[in-house]
């Protein structure tokens, strides 16, 4: 493999590679070795225009742009150098004789990188005395993006995204020199089902999500970590939390899962995390369903389901898992059911369109995660159920709703015990017996197996505003309820894992 | 369809002295301005399609270039060099004269839409200025009466 | 005014007879020897080689050796490799290949196909610019002729040797006789350059391995093959051999072409051949090759038109287009016309190029208007600075150059708009 020296730093570097590609694949770039740049990005074709990315090589009379240059052994690189400083200070300057002095009302602002690069490698003051090129601040590119034509540097990235990686291609730059200007063909607009993700490669503020605009100001936005649970690809994504609530997904990157995009409508199912939640636990009476807490609701389930389990045994009873609950939710599910003696398991999987990218077909962070302990297909559960074999469910989520494998609530309506564990409202919970709010992915600690069988972890990002249990805990607890061998005290994810292993 | 059949068996024609399709869309460009004199939204989604690109990318192509037009032009184009070389033979001179005489600024259509007087870039006769390019033809060594006469003729 | 060269030679000697620019009129004059000479009895390496000893440099403002440049191209039989001809001359002050082509079709046909020859090109595009409407349809009628003839087509001249030419006009875009930009533009795209490397020898039109050359340097080659590389080397100087046709245009008598050798000296140009200055005026400046090019005062006009030379006067030879400015001519104004030209000719993609040539317009603009402040002379030499070395193709730096001559050798004339508030030249055109 050609060695090459960076800032006398030796690398190895793979054949083939641009000085730029070799520094991101060590994890170096702009973290031990800074080379800014604009239009290049790591899965993009190389652009080579914005020049800021030019580095000393020895040897070579000019600069070169790190981005298009292949490695060969025994390269020295300088990034560092009296002429590599002035020419970033030069692209920055000329950068910003065009620019609009938007920052106090520019979305960017705080992950700007024009204002960080002006800031580390531009000079101190500026120089021009022309007025500023006049164009369209609030361009309606699509149903997903706002577009400032003047704010736009014209590092052609979303031009080249669109293109490359869902292929629709809906912009292009018109005109040329200083005139030029990003443009949809008239009558069309920006958009797939990937559109956001042009928000997130636009280095500035030109290209800005609906969905955010003017919402927050990234400074005050923790970003954590986490993984986006619409389908089974299970995108990595960054939560941005602050003041207990989550205000939009950003995709993380992930060579291995999802490159760095993620699909519009994963990047807007943060949505969820709020929207639409069971919010209380409930008990359905005489007079219909009454709040209770979830203890109580717990303690009620246990009843039902002994109910059942004494008058007809296991045999009668049946769980369905979701394919939404983590990996430890599931496990203690499974350790549930198996205390019971409850051999009529199954998960509802909801499907939908798939693509070539990164859309899966099964809308579920973790149907894989549910078949591999074990839940199989749901209608295996369900025809029981309709059999009249089945008299109590203990359902976690509603999918099988979802997934069609219940064409109505009503075919539910006939048992003796439904309990219902869910994160979201449903009218599902209109014939249970009891329903239990329990907590979504960014509100507990978890793995998720994606539709490739990785396994990825979750952590909490928020809390929830009212009483929610993971379903590991609210499942545990009904283990202890129960009186079932191995059940006892509070659930201890730890000492479950361990023993579990 | 705006292209014509003929229009289009022209621009088939091109493609095939090409080892890419694509490398006919100038051509193409070309054939479609002198049927129409510009490229209409319609006529772009048309070539577009017989070149399979997508419709901004025929966009992108008739904006870079000064010879096409993405809207209905005048019947005539008029332009005069103001390039250096021209300049200091009094090209500007000139021009600003045939505004006057046209009741226009340069740029402008005049008001019955029957010809636009406009400013060019270096047309490679500088050494016959000052000069100007009217519908494709050169008309060099000129005169305030000679270009006059010129853009008076032209219905 | 006569459209043909004021002085000829080989290249332009039989301009004056209509005829030459037919075939039959073309073989005539001896046309078309050099070629089946070559297909006759040289090898295509010894063609190759003929031309690098002859030291043909290519004419298209660069001036990179024409041998060394066909030899780039691959030697084996893998893919498909053309030719390109540069006919998109829009350099301002240029206009000789505009009469090689209008003239001598014929001449730059017979280069192409020796050209071809030697490189193994089965195609070569002849890109010529847009609003060369007649230029381009004369060398298309010439093209028709040879197919007719057999000089193009599987068989070339009956050889084993196929060629064919296809002729292609561009739509307006200086940026599209810049190499690269050139093959965009052929390929249908915005004329935007490509980054290099890959060089056109690797990979070219439509990807394939292409060599493109200027119109005049084609035309160089049958002349070079019938008479010799020592015979070219004694016309010119010894680093840059040969004759090119020279335009003048500007403030002098007699604006127009003039085939000359390498190496005449400018002043001989300007005063001799085109009449010196006009009627009670002095020459103040002349910009000797093409607007890209450093201007030179009327004091430094004692240099030898080749690149060896006037590389030491901060200028160079570029297309030879000579542009003379007398003394009722306001050099902002000039920079101003100039400056205008690059701004609106950049592509855009280079950060500093699209935003330096409008910057520095609007400065030269704003001193011109005597709103000109006196840091911002230093400011129009910073930017220039900043705009060259590093950018994906020359035009930064042929925007630059310009602003540089300017305020090294007339500085005054922009210090006196901003002390003065106003321009103070009174003569000069209106912009």
């Amino acid at each position: 493999m050609p060695k090459i020296s960076v800032d006398d730093r030796v690398l190895e570097v793979p054949e083939g590679m641009t000085i730029l590609q070799a520094l991101d694949a060590a994890g170096l770039l702009m973290n031990g070795v800074d080379v800014p740049h604009y239009c290049w990005h790591p899965k993009l074709s190389i652009d080579g225009s914005c020049r800021l990315c030019q580095v000393e090589i020895e040897g070579m009379p000019k600069l070169q742009i790190a981005c298009n240059t292949l490695v060969q052994d025994g390269m020295v690189v300088r990034t560092t150098t009296e002429r590599v400083t002035k020419a970033r200070e030069g692209v920055m300057e000329l950068l910003l004789v065009n620019h609009p002095l938007d920052c106090p009302i520019c979305d960017q602002a705080g992950e700007c990188k024009l204002q960080d690069y002006a800031y580390e490698y531009g000079a101190l003051e500026s120089r021009t005395r022309e007025p500023r090129r006049a164009l369209k601040k609030r361009v309606d590119l699509g149903p997903t993006i706002v577009f400032d034509q003047e704010r736009c540097i014209l590092c052609r990235r979303c031009v080249r995204f669109c293109r490359e990686v869902p292929g629709t291609g809906e912009l292009g730059v018109v005109n040329r020199g200083d005139r030029s200007v990003i443009e949809t063909f008239p009558g069309t607009q920006l958009e797939n089902d990937y559109s956001m993700n042009v928000a997130d490669i636009c280095p500035v503020g030109a290209l800005t999500t609906k969905d955010f605009r003017f919402k927050i100001r990234v400074w005050f936005l923790e970003d954590v970590p986490g993984i986006c649970t619409g389908c089974a690809n299970g995108c990595n994504v960054h939560l941005g939390v602050a003041n207990n609530r989550v205000y939009r997904y950003v995709p993380r990157r992930n060579d291995a899962v999802n490159q760095t995009w993620i699909c519009d409508e994963g990047r807007l199912s943060y949505k969820e995390i709020e929207a639409g939640r069971l919010r209380a636990a409930s008990v359905r009476g005489e007079r219909g369903a009454v709040e209770v807490s979830v203890e109580a609701a717990l303690a009620e389930a246990a009843a039902r389901l002994r109910g059942v389990l004494e008058s007809r045994g296991p045999g009668a009873v049946g769980v369905l898992a979701s394919p939404h609950a983590t990996n430890e939710d599931l496990a203690v599910l499974r350790r549930l059911a198996d205390a019971l003696g409850v051999e009529t398991r199954g998960v509802a999987v909801p499907v939908g369109r798939a693509d070539q990218l990164l859309i899966k077909a099964e809308k579920a962070a973790n149907a894989e995660g549910a078949r591999r302990l074990g839940f199989g297909p749901a209608a295996a559960v369900l025809d029981r159920v309709r059999q009249g074999a089945v008299l109590a469910l203990l359902v976690l989520g509603h999918d099988a709703l979802d997934s069609g494998d219940l064409a109505s609530p009503a075919e539910l309506a006939g048992l003796a015990a439904l309990v219902v564990l869910d994160t979201h409202q449903s009218p599902l919970h209109l014939v249970a017996h009891v329903a239990v709010p329990t907590r979504v992915a960014a509100e507990k600690h978890g793995t998720l197996t994606n539709a490739a069988g990785l396994v990825q972890a979750v952590q909490p990002a928020v809390e929830p505003a009212f009483e929610a249990w993971s379903e590991a805990e609210a499942l545990w607890r009904l283990g202890v309820l129960l009186g079932l061998e191995g059940f006892a005290g509070r659930f201890d994810p730890g000492a479950f894992a361990a023993a579990a292993s | 369809m705006v292209i014509s059949p003929a229009t289009r068996a022209r621009i088939d024609a091109e493609i095939a002295k090409y080892p890419k399709p694509r490398g006919a869309l100038l051509p193409a460009l070309h054939l479609v301005h002198a049927d129409h004199g510009h490229v209409s939204p319609e006529t772009a989604r048309e070539l577009a399609e017989i070149f399979a690109i997508a419709p901004v990318d025929v966009l992108e192509v008739v904006s870079f270039y000064n010879m096409f037009f993405d809207r209905p032009q005048p019947r005539h184009h008029a332009y005069v060099c103001t390039n250096l070389p021209c300049s200091l033979r009094g090209a500007r001179a000139l021009l600003r004269r045939l505004e006057e005489h046209l009741g226009v600024h340069a740029g402008e259509p005049t008001p019955d839409g029957r010809l636009v007087l406009g400013h060019e870039e270096c047309l490679g006769a500088c050494g016959y200025a000052p000069m100007m390019r009217v519908d494709g033809d050169y008309h060099e060594d000129l005169d305030f009466e000679r270009a006059r006469r010129i853009l008076d003729a032209l219905e | 005014m006569l459209k043909v060269p004021y002085t000829t030679g080989y290249l332009s000697e039989h301009f004056a007879d209509d005829e030459y620019a037919t075939l039959a009129g073309y073989e005539r004059r001896g046309g078309y020897r050099a070629l089946k000479q070559v297909l006759a009895e040289v090898a295509p390496a010894d063609v190759i080689e003929l031309v690098k000893a002859s030291g043909l440099q290519g004419r298209g403002g660069a001036g990179f050796s024409t041998g060394l440049k066909w030899s780039f191209m691959p030697k084996d039989g893998g893919k498909p490799k053309y030719l390109v001809c540069n006919a998109d001359e829009s350099e301002p002050g240029s206009f000789k290949d505009r009469i090689l082509m209008e003239r001598g079709p014929h001449q730059l046909l017979e280069g192409i196909l020796i050209a071809a020859w030697a490189t193994g090109a089965e195609k070569t595009f002849v890109y010529v610019r847009g609003e060369y409407r007649e230029p381009a349809d004369r060398v298309e009628r010439a093209v028709a002729e040879l197919y007719e003839k057999g000089y193009l087509g599987p068989k070339v001249m009956k050889k084993a040797f196929r060629h064919d030419v296809v002729v292609q006009r561009g739509a307006g875009a200086y940026i599209c006789g810049e190499e690269t930009g050139l093959l965009e533009s052929l390929e249908g795209k915005k004329g935007q350059p490509r980054k290099k490397p890959p060089f056109p020898a690797q990979h070219g039109a439509f990807g394939m391995p292409t060599t493109v050359n200027n119109v005049e340097t084609f035309c160089h080659v049958p002349h070079i093959v019938l008479r010799g590389a020592e015979w070219f080397r004694g016309i010119g100087t010894e680093k840059s051999p040969g004759s090119t046709i020279f335009g003048v245009s500007g403030q002098v008598q007699r604006p127009g072409l003039f085939e000359l050798p390498l190496g005449t000296r400018l002043d001989e140009i300007v005063f001799e051949h085109a009449g010196g200055p006009l009627p009670g005026r002095k020459v103040k400046g002349v910009i000797p090759g093409g607007m890209s090019m450093p201007i030179l005062p009327a004091h430094q006009l004692d240099v030898p038109m080749a690149n060896e030379f006037l590389r030491e006067r901060k200028t160079m030879l570029g297309t030879g287009g000579i542009m003379v400015m007398d003394d009722t001519t306001c050099m902002v104004r000039a920079s101003c016309v100039i400056s205008w030209f690059f701004r609106d000719e950049s592509c855009g993609q280079c950060t500093q190029c699209r935003e330096g040539t409008g910057w520095m317009h609007k400065i030269i603009e704003r001193i011109e208007r005597g709103a000109g402040q006196p840091d911002d002379l230093a400011i129009l030499l910073d930017v220039a600075a900043k705009m060259e070395g590093q950018t994906i193709c020359a035009f930064s730096d042929a925007a630059a150059w310009p602003v540089q001559g300017m305020l090294r050798h007339f500085r005054e004339d922009f210090e006196r708009h901003v002390a003065l508030g106003h321009c103070p030249f009174g003569e000069c055109f209106e912009l």
